[in-house]
């Protein structure tokens, strides 16, 4: 009894004192959505950082790729945004033009854990608006050309092709539909997905999405057709996302496969064959490179409650950036950061062309009606691809479509 | 004020207020957002200004865009096909399984229960499945086609122009189809027995007796099931998304796909709108087809 | 007809039922064996009809990773409110709408189905701007039990108001001649009679609401209240198609329907077939 007693006592001051203490922190709980599962950083980090114990809770909410916008803009309409948002860096500008997030350069420049001057570029350029910060990158990543080494030693290729001709000719000698191989995989979607894979070979050729009718675009867009029409990259290379066409490259069904760093762990994983990655090949030897810059930023709405709370946030987040890497296989978008090597030798060398391949990585945009540009080009893409209309009457009228956007 | 609760208790208020409650349920619900729509089609909408009525007026501005656009007539084009294709598929198919199961042999409501799988299924879980039955190089549909010596290349029926849509079709029919045969089985069920019977006598054979009674029969049965399915066809969106996302360029793309690409792609709500509006003409067929099939109905 | 030839046309009948159901059902076998394969064996061609191990781990992972008790317990929550509000609001509407003959019931059933015009996906943003200003979104699972209502609300109508068509109207008359007041009619002669077809409407409501998806996924903004269907599409990321795990939690999400689907089925024909339609 005296037992049961002094354990009740116990409880109730026990949980007052925790009532105390709470009231006296009064904690602050800001709201995060992003689309990382529980594995991935955005999610860790926000559950470490809701951990600390600084009188700042966070709510997490996982959102798909495919909502992000729509969701945060038809909240940010109702005012049910949330704190910070997790957001694809095309599509920024969009909502930073029209106000919707903060402007936090004085709040970065009185930062000691964020400094602007040291993010790459690319992607630092995706944050900014009219020479203001509106958020801080996530991560970054680019695409290059991973080859299965063992195929290319059966067909007694020697090395990566480095040309346009060179990636022509090597799928043709490695295409072997009776053994269901295909010679190279890509994603040609007519989602952003294919915006992303196309823009690095138009810009490599000389042009933009400013000028997506250039003779070397048209060329960039041949090649494209050629691949699909001799079969030497599967006709569902239109409808399949990057994810599935990797798939179909690790599973020995492709022998090489355009896509980005995100696909190591899995490759590592399941991929049966020797394998390398290689620098997207170029128009001709000599031409510029240029590659795609992917992945999201983080940015704080404007109509924020706690502002201050969600900044502190980012501070822990960007202070979490050295981890990208070796827990999460992703590439931080800064270059005061030097990657670990994992002593995984096939991941180790790969990192490197990624590394270098990002150097040329271009940001999409900045522009508010991203959105639309890039669908032009996607259906500019598809139409060219399904016979609809030659590459450059599909070039062309995107080029219309894209003018009367931007004006 | 006494008259008022007699008549709620037995008389015309009774009907009315059952009438009339449901009905305020689905204009709150289904007419304000439908009139939500329409409005916006007139108006240049984006999502910054989705919370208020008041934004500019555009006037017809909206649907002239819209028919200048050259992919809007294929996609209305595709639209029809896919309706029509869809349900003729599923009517056919749901006709043929219910009249076979109401042959009545060993088991046979048993088996005709199998057939209701697709019902339960939700659309996402459908979608999926189809996608990955319909690829074009590891797909089982093709891989059973070959073996069976129907094609000897593989369709690639998510990526090619001329299948993309039917293959849309094909999963849209093997879905409707539980819902198809269930109502006409109901209906079939309610021919009496000894009208058939009478006609054997006759020395009617079974196709007379098919076009005499069960048809005629059925009229009221077969215009729920059409205006229904017409409906529920128009409304078809998960397999779209999970099958073909409307592509490739555009090839299986239908009104309903499309306004919510306009919509939540391009972020152009107004538009997304105006091809709503267009569609309440169809849905306007169905209902019409389904008020007067009701009036072949036969009181038990 | 000889008894021996009738058996052997039972047995005919049986095969070809077997035969087309074995097509029909031939989807879910897919699921299943997909369910199991590894991620690299989901994309090898040609396609293989049993994997080489089952990966039964499959399930058990996505189980406890995904949190799919609590996906499921919301799912069953939605699914129960709407079709009580379905059978609540929509029984005694199909009830008038079946009893009458005119004009206005004409443009009753009319609007009925018209107001259906809009897939949820485009229904959604107007309910959520509407919802917002009611202050409903405080109650995401009430939001989409009331939004999916309305969705499967004709459907219902149009299967009870059969129903109730085929209730003879002279039991109803006789009730009225013995001195019950309507409502005493409606609930105590009429409803009973119409109660098969009803339940059955209900269940059918039930497993669509399962499995809604469209007002889920942007009404409730909050994991803890989300239903399986929005777990599900957690699955579906750019870079994240896990087709066997996305697979093997299908499975366990339609299981539980398809089970008390099973278990009901021959009632849920019956009902529909004969009991209720006559």
């Amino acid at each position: 009894m005296g037992n049961i007693f002094k354990s009740f006592t116990a409880t109730v001051l026990l949980s007052s004192s925790i009532i105390a203490a709470n009231a006296m922190a009064e904690d602050v709980t800001i709201t995060i959505w992003s689309l990382d599962s529980d594995v991935q950083p955005a999610q860790v980090f926000a559950k470490e950082f809701s951990e600390l114990d600084n009188g700042i809770k966070v709510n997490y909410r996982r959102i798909q790729f495919d909502d992000v916008v729509s969701e945060s803009m038809r909240a940010f309409a109702t005012g049910k945004s949330p704190d910070i948002i997790a957001v694809d860096n095309p599509e920024h500008a969009l909502f930073s033009s029209r106000g919707a997030f903060l402007d936090i350069t004085d709040k970065v420049a009185a930062s000691s854990a964020i400094n602007a001057d040291n993010y790459f570029k690319g992607p630092l350029n995706s944050v900014s608006w009219e020479g203001k910060l509106y958020g801080v990158p996530k991560a970054t990543n680019t695409i290059a050309l991973y080859y299965n080494k063992d195929l290319f030693k059966k067909a007694g290729i020697a090395k990566a092709p480095g040309t346009w001709d060179e990636l022509l000719s090597a799928a043709r000698t490695l295409n072997d539909p009776s053994n269901n191989v295909y010679g190279l995989a890509f994603s040609a979607k007519a989602s952003e997905e294919g915006t992303f894979q196309f823009l690095p070979w138009a810009q490599m050729a000389g042009g933009s999405y400013k000028n997506i009718n250039q003779p070397g675009v048209v060329k960039a867009l041949d090649v494209w057709k050629t691949l699909l029409d001799e079969k030497l990259a599967s006709p569902d290379t239109l409808t399949r996302g990057q994810w599935d066409s990797t798939g179909t490259f690790n599973a020995g069904n492709a022998a090489m496969v355009i896509s980005g760093p995100w696909e190591l762990n899995r490759m590592i994983d399941e991929a049966k064959f020797d394998w390398g990655v290689s620098l997207l090949p170029v128009p001709k030897k000599g031409a510029q490179r240029s590659s795609a810059m992917g992945d999201f930023n983080y940015a704080i709405f404007s109509n924020s409650k706690h502002p201050d709370a969600a900044f502190k946030a980012l501070e822990y987040f960007a202070a979490q950036d050295h981890r990208l890497f070796p827990e999460f296989g992703q590439l931080p978008a800064r270059s005061d950061i030097t990657i670990p090597e994992t002593g995984i030798a096939l991941k180790d060398a790969a990192l490197k062309v990624f590394l270098e391949q990002l150097k040329y990585a271009q940001a999409r945009g900045p522009h508010p009606q991203w959105p639309k540009i890039s669908k032009a080009i996607q259906d500019a893409i598809q139409t060219a691809l399904t016979g609809g209309a030659t590459p450059k009457a599909a070039l062309d009228l995107a080029a219309t479509k894209i003018a009367a956007v931007i004006k | 004020m006494r008259a008022l609760l007699a008549s709620l208790r037995d008389g015309r208020g009774f009907d009315i207020s059952l009438i009339s409650i449901t009905m305020t349920f689905l204009l709150l619900f289904c007419g304000v957002p439908l009139i939500y729509n329409a409005i916006m089609s007139f108006q240049e909408v984006d999502i910054f200004n989705l919370n208020t009525f008041i934004r500019p007026w555009v006037g017809f501005d909206n649907y002239r865009a819209l028919f200048a656009d050259a992919t809007t007539l294929p996609i209305f084009y595709n639209t029809l096909v896919f309706v029509f294709f869809s349900i003729a598929g599923q009517f056919l198919v749901g006709f043929a399984l219910a009249l076979f199961f109401s042959l009545k042999f060993s088991g046979s409501t048993y088996l005709r229960g199998l057939f209701l799988v697709s019902w339960v299924m939700p659309g996402l879980v459908v979608g999926a499945i189809w996608n990955w039955i319909l690829s074009g190089d590891f797909g089982i549909l093709n891989h059973v086609l070959k073996y069976i010596g129907v094609i000897s290349d593989n369709i690639f029926w998510r990526s090619d122009i001329h299948f993309s849509l039917w293959a849309v079709i094909i999963a849209n029919i093997w879905l409707g189809t539980a819902f198809n045969m269930i109502l006409l089985s109901v209906g079939l069920a309610a021919i009496p027995n000894d009208i058939y019977e009478a006609a054997q006598l006759d020395g009617a054979n079974a196709i007379q007796r098919f076009r005499t009674i069960t048809l005629p029969m059925m009229r009221a049965t077969i215009g729920a099931v059409v205006s229904l399915g017409l409906i529920f066809t128009l409304q078809q969106f998960d397999l779209f998304a999970a099958i073909t996302s409307g592509g490739p360029a555009n090839s299986s793309n239908v009104a309903q796909y499309r306004a919510w690409e306009m919509s939540f792609k391009e972020y152009d709500f107004a538009r997304g709108a105006t091809i709503s509006v267009l569609m309440i003409g169809v849905v306007m067929i169905a209902s019409i087809i389904y008020v007067r099939s009701t009036k072949q109905e036969i009181r038990g | 007809m000889s008894d021996e030839k009738s058996k052997w046309i039972n047995r005919l009948l049986v095969l070809i039922a077997l035969t087309m159901a074995s097509v029909y059902l031939f989807p879910l076998y897919w699921m299943f064996v997909t369910s199991l394969k590894t991620g690299s064996e989901v994309f090898a061609t040609p396609p293989a009809l049993w994997p080489e191990i089952a990966q039964w781990v499959n399930y058990q992972d996505v189980w406890q990773s995904k949190n799919m008790a609590r996906y499921m317990g919301n799912s069953l929550f939605i699914a129960t409110g709407v079709m009580l509000i379905t059978c609540l609001l929509g029984t005694g509407c199909a009830y008038v709408l079946a009893r009458y003959r005119n004009f206005w019931i004409d443009v009753g059933l009319f609007l009925i189905l018209m107001l259906q015009v809009l897939p949820a996906s485009l229904m959604v943003t107007p309910l959520f701007v509407g919802f917002n200003q009611l202050g409903l979104l405080d109650y995401p699972r009430i939001a989409v039990i009331l939004a999916f209502s309305a969705k499967t609300m004709p459907f219902f109508i149009v299967l009870v108001r059969a129903t109730f068509m085929s209730v003879p109207y002279e039991l109803e008359e006789a009730a009225l001649v013995d001195g019950n007041s309507r409502v005493g009619a409606f609930l105590f002669i009429v409803l009973p009679l119409a109660r098969n077809g009803i339940l059955v409407c209900a269940i059918l409501i039930f497993m669509q609401a399962f499995g809604e998806f469209v007002y889920a996924k942007s009404m409730i903004q909050d994991a803890q209240l989300q239903p399986a269907s929005v777990g599900l599409n957690t699955f579906m990321g750019p870079n994240t198609v896990e087709w066997n795990r996305i697979m093997a939690y299908s499975m366990m999400y339609v299981l539980p329907i398809l089970g008390i689907f099973i278990l009901l089925q021959r009632r849920i024909v019956a009902g529909l077939t004969s009991g209720a339609l006559k």
